[in-house]
């Protein structure tokens, strides 16, 4: 084997360290970059040559630069992001959701109580005024909590509506991007191998839109995927992608309709999209059909048992609350009919101011209001079991969810992570290779030198 | 499994769990309760929920019983006193009907049961609070002077009969009406008075056999109106057991709301100092580990 070549391998092992010197870097550069699969050289020996019978080595070569990733762990892990966006999305929602029932001072609940025990004080004394004006304080604020508490359900839904628009915008982007480095990988492919990095970018542009839906990714052959919803609207394939678009729909709500128009609102699960949409479609709405049939029922039966008693004229009792035929809405509508303390129906007669029929009203407290078969108290009561339930399942979710992703999440790491003590290591490696390889030059350097001076014959 | 290459993301999520276990036994310790928003415990947050009605309502239940109870000891004492007048008055008969008297000691006679008939008249008259006790409902008075009819007064007071609610499932008569009392037809007190008093000074209270029945027509009022009386001895009896009832019933709700919600405060303390550990121990590690690359060892 000649100087010549000698000195062109030489060449190769120094070009060969500084591409590992320079992946190095890269992996340091971006340690902490989420979902930076490392990178590594994979060096092969080259071809040896035939010198007369001897076959001598040839030097390094860089086969490729490949990124380190677990394909099945990757999919696991967008998966359950896809879960946990969710779950937090309606845990935020939920948990200030849940403050509309506090558990101590004035709540539906508690409103709820005075009235019964203002009425109850009416009983002992039926012709008082001020235990008269008592029962009509405590019957405003009730009517006040229940329109609050409407109101409070209510006013989440336009922030919910906002967050499902911008997800939708933010889902177009990251879909669009996908297609562009999908692009990019088609043309460099068709030559050599996929690039690591465009590889690793495809990964972490999938993952973010794994948190704002549940996708299913399908890998291709000529490296790029496909990405579609978890029931199979298209958002990416190959090189195009597919935006989703926003409308509102008779009830003010945002709706998210697929390329070709069609309402997929109902089929999006998982992601932050997902989570939002479960709670503006499925756990609000549920609340408000619970705190509209109490506020129905209660306000129907107390009615009621007003037109079956007398008030301090001696006529027969009127409607104390305005409230409507149908059960929707009645928390947001319901109000008091009149405000004269004289008005409560107390008496069972005409003729006389007795406390005869305060027990119909006071029954209400614990006997069933009506089909829904639960007592006023226990209406309250369920409410805040409801809202406190749906809170603390999400959070219970979101706890499981974030322990398993976080498991994931090492898991990947383990694989494709970042290791500075690894790299420090892989640094000083390549440097002491490079400084051998440059050696190896002077050698030769100073070999071409002696033979030089034996020709010259200086 | 390699190893895990950084470590950072796992400190962080283990430091941000460790903060929220202390923040969360802080709270307990400053609350005192365990269940402070309905996702802490749905269950014992609705469960709550009952209790507090319960609680609220024993309140109002006992501040019934003690208004009933004054009404019924105040009523229980006017009638304690009709029954005395009324035997007085029979007293009073007894000696009319004696032959020692002459017609002008019976006139002095009918003139106390007179004065007897105006006190009883008073009596039903009292009032509780500015309501009329045995008006029956009615806001005025329950008897009033009357000059036709034959007592002299007539009831003007209402029929009604008010039950208290005192308890969940409880009520209490918490009123006679006045004409049930004193003008109950066959045991009127007010009608025996006036008979008597007529029979003492008819004739110079020369018929002492009409005197005699009338007199035994006062006995019979007053067995009627010793009978009634017994009604507010046993309602009196029933609002003191009720009420000694509801204030043990109120110290078993609220220590059932404490252990539904409450956390004693030695637990509580226990909590948060093994949080406040846990914490330290999570901190002070992650400082060592965070420190330790290899990138320490190597010469500058």
């Amino acid at each position: 084997m000649s100087l010549i070549a000698t000195l062109s391998s030489a060449t190769q092992a120094l070009e060969a360290q500084e591409e590992a010197l320079s992946v190095t870097n890269n992996n340091i550069s971006n340690v902490n970059t989420p979902d930076y699969a490392r990178e590594i050289v994979n060096l092969v020996e080259a071809d040896p040559t035939d010198d007369n019978g001897v076959s001598l080595g040839n030097g390094v070569d860089v086969e490729s630069v490949t990124s380190v990733q677990n394909q099945l762990l990757n999919l696991r892990i967008q998966q359950q992001t896809s879960d946990e966006s969710s779950a937090t999305a309606q845990v935020n929602a939920l948990t200030e959701i849940q403050t509309l029932f506090p558990s101590s001072g004035t709540s539906l609940s508690s409103a709820l109580t005075s009235v019964f025990t203002s009425l109850t004080a009416l009983s002992a004394n039926p012709t008082s005024a001020t235990d008269r004006d008592a029962v009509i304080t405590d019957a405003q604020t009730l009517v006040q909590q229940f329109n609050s508490i409407s109101a409070g359900l209510t006013n989440s839904v336009p922030t919910l509506n906002t967050t499902v628009s911008t997800d939708v915008t933010s889902l177009n982007s990251l879909t669009a991007q996908a297609a562009a480095i999908n692009q990019e990988i088609t043309q460099q492919s068709s030559g050599s191998q996929t690039s690591a990095t465009l590889t690793s970018q495809l990964t972490a542009v999938e993952t973010s839109i794994a948190g704002l839906t549940n996708i299913a990714v399908t890998h291709n052959s000529d490296g790029t995927d496909n990405i579609t919803t978890g029931n199979g609207t298209p958002l990416v394939l190959g090189n195009q992608s597919f935006a989703l678009s926003t409308s509102t729909n008779s009830s003010g709500d945002t709706q998210v309709l697929d390329a070709s128009g069609n309402n997929i609102t109902a089929d999006i699960s998982g992601g932050d999209l997902g989570g939002t949409i479960t709670v503006r479609d499925t756990d609000i709405p549920s609340l408000l059909s619970s705190l509209d049939t109490f506020a129905n029922e209660f306000a129907t039966a107390f009615n009621s048992a007003q037109a079956t008693g007398y008030n301090t004229s001696g006529t027969a009792g009127t409607a104390l609350f305005n409230i409507s035929s149908t059960v929707a809405g009645s928390a947001a509508s319901i109000s008091l009919a009149t405000t004269d303390p004289d008005a409560i129906a107390a008496s069972s007669e005409s003729a006389t101011d007795n406390n005869g029929n305060v027990a119909n009203f006071t029954a209400l407290q614990t006997t069933d209001l009506s089909s829904t078969g639960a007592s006023a108290t226990d209406q309250a009561a369920n409410l805040t079991y409801q809202v406190g339930e749906l809170t603390s399942n999400a959070t219970a979710n979101q706890t499981a969810i974030t322990t398993s992703l976080t498991s994931l999440t090492d898991e990947q790491s383990s694989v494709s992570g970042v290791s500075i003590d690894e790299e420090s290591a892989n640094l000083i490696r390549y440097q002491q290779a490079y400084e051998a390889a440059a050696k190896v030059v002077t050698t030769i350097e100073s070999l071409f030198d002696t033979t030089i001076a034996m020709i010259s014959g200086t | 499994m390699r190893f895990v290459a950084n470590i950072s993301n796992d400190i962080i999520a283990n430091i941000e769990n460790s903060d929220a276990s202390v923040e969360t036994a802080l709270q307990e310790v400053s609350s005192g309760q365990k269940v402070n928003v309905p996702s802490d415990d749905p269950a014992a947050a609705a469960e709550l929920i009952q209790l507090q009605a319960e609680s609220s309502n024993n309140d109002q239940y006992t501040a019934n019983t003690e208004t009933v109870l004054s009404q019924a000891q105040d009523a229980d004492s006017v009638l304690t006193q009709v029954v005395s007048l009324l035997n007085k008055a029979i007293t009073l008969g007894t000696e009319g009907a004696s032959l020692s008297y002459d017609s002008v000691d019976r006139v002095s006679i009918a003139t106390q049961i007179t004065g007897i008939l105006t006190s009883v008249v008073s009596l039903a008259n009292t009032t509780y609070d500015g309501a009329s006790l045995f008006s029956g409902g009615s806001s005025g008075a329950a008897f009033t002077a009357d000059s036709t009819s034959s007592t002299g007064y007539s009831y003007i007071g209402g029929d009604s009969i008010n039950s208290v609610q005192v308890g969940t499932s409880l009520s209490v008569q918490s009123n006679i009406p006045g004409d049930t009392l004193f003008t109950q037809s066959g045991s009127s007190v007010l009608g025996a008075l006036s008979d008597l008093s007529t029979a003492l000074t008819t004739d110079g209270g020369s018929d002492s056999a009409a005197i005699g029945s009338a007199t035994a027509e006062v006995s019979t009022a007053l067995n009627y109106v010793s009978s009634q009386h017994q009604v507010y001895g046993n309602t009196i009896t029933q609002l003191q057991s009720q009420e000694t009832y509801l204030s043990s019933d109120t110290v078993t709700i609220t220590s059932e709301a404490d252990s539904l919600v409450g956390i004693d405060t030695a637990t509580a303390a226990e909590n948060l100092t093994q949080a406040e550990t846990a914490n330290n121990a999570v901190l002070s590690a992650s400082a060592k580990v965070l420190q330790n690359t290899l990138l320490t060892y190597l010469p500058n």
